[in-house]
């Protein structure tokens, strides 16, 4: 919103679009919190939280910095099993376990960018997706702490303790304002820096990388710290998805979880604020509504792809956004 | 967010009807479509999509026969049985959301399913928090194991423990010791050679070699000329569904099996209709069920008859049998219970000595192991009665708890 916004700023936009952008965090919140309300079920309902949240981590490196990479899959694994394994075999605290996450997206993301941003284009999407291959087979093989090929198993959580108060973590809808309560923090974090004279360098360095450092900034800087940010994003998501599903399945870091979300970022709307949460909905949704109706249910999930292609070419998200301005 | 609604006015038709009722009108509908509470419910995650398709749908066939069955026996004093079958994609992530799906919203009483070793234990680490049976009908190690058990956890299926060893002990006596292995490298393949060297143990078994390949491998031709140099009496190939295929092709077209016998932990009846008789001609197997035991096995005709008169006269694979045999030792639990409560359910599986369809068994007090006969396969190559009579069962190990890994090797106190 905010880069559609002063694209189009001679076009005056409505008072009632700068207002809802001005208080988008608000109003994402505000939808967040009646959504699972809505939804066939809370379980589906915070997996989507979970991966809008993901897809939103990506959308920060591909959406407002341009750079498309495809081994987020590293950074959001890394997440979950760093907060899986805090708890399993460490017995960590749960919130603390869920700041090793959120740490260890942004590390892996630092070792993975440091060596990936020199390349640009696809050489970027290939470098990353090796690295991240990397990534996922030493977690594969390191059974011991890992599960390998079974998975992590035991991040159980019966009750979290939230100032003093014992909340039921195996309630479904507890569980959900609780992950709920991270992803929207997570989402004003990300609308301060996108806001922020950082945010506007971010969007600088797509528009015109060479302009951007004729004006002094260091680009390669920019991409790192980025790159980083993103990590932090997915990191926590994956941290999340940990304590959602009490497993961590070694597919989370499987180059198709990358894939997953560069689907749901152009689904929703790349560059939008709220697109990826959009993508992760309708993907997810279509996916399990349809699976239980049919088991061809990949051919159905197909034709709305389609669909959307054709009717939404922004995405989801990013053409309703264009057709309220226009 | 909500300006959306204010501003739409202003957006035309199309995107209106297509972006707004879409998102709206799913979950209502999804909730009209719910069940009535008095039944039991049982929930069903199988792959259906994925390599494993053809397998978890004899699954869901096996087990729609369970349930007509006591539908028809008139429940539980009335109450009727459902099964709420849920596509697990092969993903344990996706199971173990499916999983919480089935106990959150649908209230299911108890989960039966599953066709992977990780997809089981997602799975169960989701029910056995929520003290919800669950009877899985897939192979692992692990599941039996005290880090992962729980009161709530049942095993119906084999282990590779039992399965390679009842295979082991059958080859090793008969073709030979010098031993070669080719394994999958992951959890099911690993499995399945410690199972072989478990069982080789006391006969002399001499180990020539492992030769790993990952998952989902396509081309044998560089391994299979270093087995041969090998030049083992027995090649065991621990691989599944379509790697096992390939693997057992490419073997047959080096001409190894002039040499060497070759074994396979679990020779799919599936994998066998697939890829044909040349492939698998002279291969030793183990399973857990073929249906033409029925000549031998009253309970196994009885359960292939009822299978064919629901479903066109096609009979149950061996993975698909499990699935009946799942969900009917939960229902006759219940039964005998006289209730759905779980800790009821519990003790009356416990306590339950069955024959459903390949012989006598019973779930072990320690880790809930169903104790099993292994059936040993090899291809038919004449007198078949019809396309489906494909293997004869060569032998036949008995239960025995002795063959399953004991009590304290697991974990459990004994």
């Amino acid at each position: 919103m905010a880069t559609d916004l002063a694209f189009e700023a001679n076009r005056q936009p409505s008072p009632m679009l700068e207002w809802a952008t001005r208080h988008r965090v608000a109003l994402a919140s505000l939808f967040l919190l009646v959504f699972p309300l809505v939804m066939p079920f809370k379980a589906l309902a915070v997996m989507i939280l979970i991966y809008g949240l993901y897809a939103l981590g990506f959308n920060l490196l591909f959406g407002y910095l341009g750079l498309l990479s495809f081994g987020h899959s590293a950074l959001f694994g890394a997440g979950a099993y760093l907060c899986g394994i805090a708890i399993v075999h460490f017995g960590w605290p749960w919130y603390l376990a869920i700041g090793l996450g959120l740490v260890a997206g942004m590390v892996v993301a630092l070792v993975i960018g440091a060596l990936a941003i020199r390349t640009r284009g696809i050489y970027f999407a290939m470098v990353t997706m090796a690295l991240s291959q990397c990534v996922y087979y030493l977690f594969y093989q390191a059974v011991d702490l890992t599960g390998g090929e079974n998975g992590l198993r035991g991040v159980n959580l019966k009750f979290v303790n939230i100032f003093g108060f014992q909340v039921d973590f195996l309630d479904p809808l507890s569980r959900y304002y609780i992950i709920c309560s991270f992803v929207i923090a997570a989402l004003w974090v990300l609308s301060r820096i996108l806001a922020s004279p950082f945010g506007a360098v971010i969007e600088a360095v797509r528009e015109n990388e060479a302009r951007a450092r004729a004006s002094g900034y260091d680009v390669m800087l920019v991409r790192l710290l980025t790159f980083v940010l993103s990590g932090a994003f997915c990191g926590l998501a994956g941290a999340l998805l940990a304590l959602h599903l009490s497993t961590v399945p070694i597919e989370t870091m499987h180059y198709e979880t990358s894939g997953l979300a560069v689907m749901m970022c152009l689904l929703g709307g790349m560059g939008t604020f709220f697109g990826p949460f959009i993508g992760a909905a309708v993907f997810l949704l279509l996916e399990n509504l349809v699976s239980v109706w049919t088991s061809h249910w990949q051919l159905f999930v197909g034709l709305a792809f389609m669909v959307c292609v054709l009717f939404f070419p922004r995405g989801i998200w990013g053409t309703v956004m264009e057709r309220m301005k226009a | 967010m909500t300006s959306k609604t204010s501003k739409s006015t202003t957006l035309n038709r199309r995107s209106l009807i297509a972006g707004g009722a879409a998102l709206a009108a799913a979950p209502f509908s999804f909730h009209t479509a719910r069940a009535q509470e008095a039944t039991i419910k049982i929930g069903f995650p199988v792959p259906l999509t994925g390599p494993y398709g053809a397998e978890a749908q004899d699954q869901v066939r096996a087990a729609e026969v369970a349930i007509a069955e006591f539908n028809a026996g008139g429940g539980l004093g009335g109450r009727k049985a459902e099964l709420l079958v849920r596509d697990d994609k092969l993903n344990p992530g996706e199971a173990a959301t499916r999983a919480l799906e089935l106990i959150e919203n649908d209230k299911a009483n108890f989960i039966v399913g599953s066709l992977s070793a990780a997809v089981q234990l997602a799975i169960n680490n989701v029910t056995k928090q929520r003290g919800v049976i669950f009877n899985s009908i897939s192979q692992s190690d692990a599941i039996n194991e005290v880090a992962d058990f729980s009161k709530y956890t049942f095993h119906e299926a084999l282990t590779p423990h039992m399965t390679a060893g009842a295979v082991g002990r059958y080859a090793f006596s008969k073709f030979g010791k010098k031993v070669a292995f080719l394994t999958a490298d992951y959890a099911y393949g690993h499995e399945m050679v410690r199972g072989f060297q478990e069982a080789g143990k006391g006969m002399g078994v001499e180990v020539l070699g492992d030769i790993r390949h990952p998952i989902g491998a396509t081309d044998f031709s560089t391994l299979l000329p270093r087995l041969q140099s090998m030049k083992p009496d027995i090649l065991v190939i621990n691989n599944f569904g379509r790697d096992q295929q390939i693997a057992l092709k490419q073997a047959t077209d080096f001409g190894l099996k002039k040499t060497t016998k070759i074994v396979v932990p679990i020779m799919l009846f599936t994998g066998r209709q697939a890829a044909g008789l040349a492939a698998f001609d002279g291969v030793i197997g183990g399973t857990s069920y073929y249906w033409g035991v029925e000549d031998q096995l009253p309970s196994a005709k009885s359960f292939n008859d009822q299978f064919r008169k629901m479903h066109g006269g096609r009979v149950p694979s061996d993975y698909g049998a499990m699935g009946y045999a799942g969900v009917r030792t939960v229902l006759q639990a219940v039964k005998n219970a006289g209730t759905a409560e779980t800790d009821k359910v519990i003790t009356a599986l416990e306590a339950l000595k069955y024959d459903y369809y390949k012989g006598p068994q019973y779930f072990r007090k320690c880790d809930h192991q169903s104790v099993q006969s292994v059936m040993i396969i090899e291809c038919k190559t004449k007198d078949m009665r019809n396309e489906a009579d494909v293997f004869q069962v060569v032998a036949s190990e008995a239960p025995n708890e002795a063959n399953l890994r004991s009590c304290e090797a697991l974990g459990h106190k004994a």
